[in-house]
């Protein structure tokens, strides 16, 4: 498989402050990537280097074959969908799509009929000689994405696109990109903060925080095997529960440290006697029949959406369960919980990287 | 009338006593004299009749004396050199510090406050100082000129008719720039950064992302700012006061030093008013220009 954007150990410096490091990124051809983490990790700078609007201070930057270190944005063949939409305000939906095609020259019948194709597919076809300030948030983020599609570039580079829009949109529009990339055979870098939107949308997750890549693989990989606590912490929702416990001197089963420690079985073998963060999904938890395995566990609160019930224990630390239907579970109550083995996530309490 | 009071405190009464009072003050201060002023151009005014309302009706005669008049013709035209020349002026060189300021260099802000200073200024004093500049003999612009070889011989600025007018152009030039730069400094930031960032994707080059972003965001700044340089150029006074008064030989006298002139020197009263009418109108113009600009703002 060709490789569309490289990026091998590329540092970005603001002053003395280490924006980027060590960054190693291949993207394939026709391939969406995600960069997702917690605002500041640098995932957006990531992007803006990748753009030209940022320079980095070294490493290389390939794209389609060529180094672009030093090359201006506008040399790069790149198109990118701005959080803002960077709709230019003084022109009508028809000149933002066309922009590009009018400063590289091309014939003003030709522009049209571009324009034209172009809004046939996002479904712009009736706005366009309206001016944006008379377009809906939606409408907006279309013109955006359109104005990208129409100059057909190396790759697109999106900037969280859909943080404007309400949820319901936000949720619509998700599949509409996915399916817009599929049918244009692109090349995607999606940045967002949402990992829903990264999970859902994405071939390829990049999880970053303070500038590195703690993790990248495949959506799925990274819910069943986080390499350490930030990135099982933080794909998933809700989020994976962490208990601290210890494990015991047979290693056949560990001692939870919630109030009061509590021994549960285990049925792998474990390190003996080391300390450990149990990572365990709200969804994998369940309720403990009257004579299996398990841990009690006060109840806190009990919400229901009606498909699934969460439970938050009065623990410390605190336990969500996620339960699928209903639960005849109320507050106050003491209950049991017990998981599969195969569902635990263990980490080095000290470390935070996955032991298992 | 307790309606009426309550009203007043709490209501729609409130909001007219809000606008009664400046309306009430502008009526009074600038109305009223400028329903007088038109007024006195259809009288005869001298002297002695100047402290009555009611004169001799003379109908549009002070208009048609005016016309008449052979310097008229000249003035007229020498207050359209003036406006277009300290516009123009004004703005380019406003907008070019403007521009060269945006790019935000280490103590950019700071210089850029130092500009100011020709803004607060009377317009008696850089008139005093220009004078100097200007001078015939031992002036500095003179001696600019002649050292990096442009000019052979000396310059009478402010004698010669050939250049007085130019002489109070070049210093209104000077007082006006800074308040362009800092109306157009305010124009330019208020421009998105992120919409350079999507022309500079979409490829346009530095040249290009002004006359296709920078420009066209601009308009409505650059309407407002062109219309409030006609009313400041119209009102300008002081520096023809200081510099030329005027001379020689009407070379470099406008329209609104000529009313005063009229006025206040020959006790003309009556042609005065008329071209301060006259006037009047352009301004109305310029305001009107000035206002639609500024309610056409186009800020996505």
């Amino acid at each position: 498989m060709t490789h569309q954007i490289e990026l091998s150990a590329v540092n970005k410096y603001y002053g003395a402050y280490h924006a980027l490091k060590d960054i190693d990124l291949s993207i394939p051809k026709g391939s969406f990537v995600a960069l997702v983490g917690p605002s500041g990790c640098g995932k957006s700078t990531l992007l803006r280097s990748l753009a030209g609007l940022e320079t980095i201070s070294s490493g290389d930057l390939v794209i389609a074959g060529k180094r672009m270190n030093g090359v201006p944005p506008r040399k790069r063949d790149l198109a990118m969908v701005f959080q803002s939409y960077a709709l230019y305000p003084h022109m009508t939906v028809e000149q933002n799509l066309t922009y590009s095609l009018k400063i590289n020259g091309v014939r003003k019948a030709e522009r049209k009929r571009a324009a034209a194709d172009v809004a046939a597919i996002t479904g712009l076809s009736n706005l366009l000689h309206r001016y944006p300030r008379e377009l809906s948030g939606g409408q907006r983020q279309r013109v955006a994405m359109s104005r990208a599609i129409i100059r057909n570039p190396q790759a697109f580079l999106f900037d969280e696109p859909l943080s404007n829009l309400d949820a319901a949109l936000r949720v619509h529009m998700r599949k509409e990109i996915r399916a817009l990339h599929d049918r244009l055979g692109a090349t995607s870098v999606y940045v967002t903060h949402d990992q829903v939107e990264a999970m859902t949308m994405a071939d390829h997750v990049v999880v970053m925080r303070n500038g590195v890549i703690e993790q990248q693989g495949k959506p799925l990989d990274l819910y069943d095997r986080p390499t350490n606590r930030f990135v099982a912490g933080f794909i998933g929702s809700p989020a994976m529960n962490f208990i601290p416990a210890r494990s015991t001197p047979d290693g056949r089963a560990l001692v939870l440290d919630l109030a009061e420690p509590q021994t549960v079985p285990f049925d792998c073998p474990l390190p003996a006697e080391r300390a450990l963060i149990v990572g365990i999904r709200p969804e994998h938890l369940t309720l403990a029949g009257a004579d299996a395995a398990g841990f009690k566990v006060g109840v806190a609160a009990v919400e229901t959406t009606g498909a699934v019930t969460f439970i938050t224990t009065a623990t410390t630390p605190e336990i969500v369960v996620a339960l699928n239907g209903r639960a005849a579970v109320m507050a106050g109550e003491t209950i049991r919980l017990t998981f599969a083995g195969g569902d635990v996530h263990l980490f080095d309490a000290e470390t935070d990287q996955r032991i298992k | 009338m307790k309606r009426v009071f309550s009203s007043i405190t709490d209501g729609r009464g409130f909001d007219l006593v809000l606008v009664g009072v400046p309306f009430t003050f502008l009526l009074a201060l600038s109305g009223l004299p400028l329903l007088y002023n038109i007024l006195m151009s259809f009288q005869e005014v001298d002297m002695f009749s100047l402290g009555s309302v009611i004169r001799p009706f003379v109908g549009f005669r002070n208009y048609l004396d005016l016309f008449t008049q052979p310097e008229t013709v000249s003035i007229l035209k020498n207050t359209i050199v003036f406006v277009v020349g300290s516009i123009t002026g004004q703005f380019l060189v406003g907008f070019a510090l403007a521009l060269f300021f945006w790019i935000n260099f280490p103590g950019a802000s700071w210089l850029r406050g130092l500009f100011l200073v020709s803004w607060v200024m009377p317009g008696l004093v850089v008139g005093a100082i220009w004078n100097w500049i200007l001078s015939g003999d031992f002036g500095v612009l003179n001696f600019l000129l002649q050292q990096t070889g442009l000019m052979s011989s000396n310059i009478f600025w402010r004698s010669d008719p050939n250049f007085s007018l130019w002489a109070v152009i070049l210093a209104n030039i000077w007082l006006g720039t800074s308040f362009n730069m800092i109306l157009l400094a305010t124009g330019l930031s208020a421009i998105p950064a992120d919409l350079y960032e999507a022309a500079e994707m979409d490829g346009a080059n530095a040249w290009q992302r002004f006359w296709t972003i920078t420009l066209p965001m601009m308009r409505s700044t650059i309407g407002a700012i062109i219309a409030l340089g006609l009313i400041f150029t119209l009102q300008q006074f002081d520096l023809f006061a200081a510099i030329t008064d005027g001379g020689p030989n009407n070379s470099s006298n406008v329209a609104q030093y000529w009313a005063w002139d009229l006025s206040f020197r020959q006790y003309d009263f009556g042609k005065g008013a008329t071209i301060s009418v006259i006037m009047t109108v352009f301004v109305m113009f310029a305001a009107t220009v000035y206002v639609r600009s500024t309610r056409h703002e186009v800020r996505g």
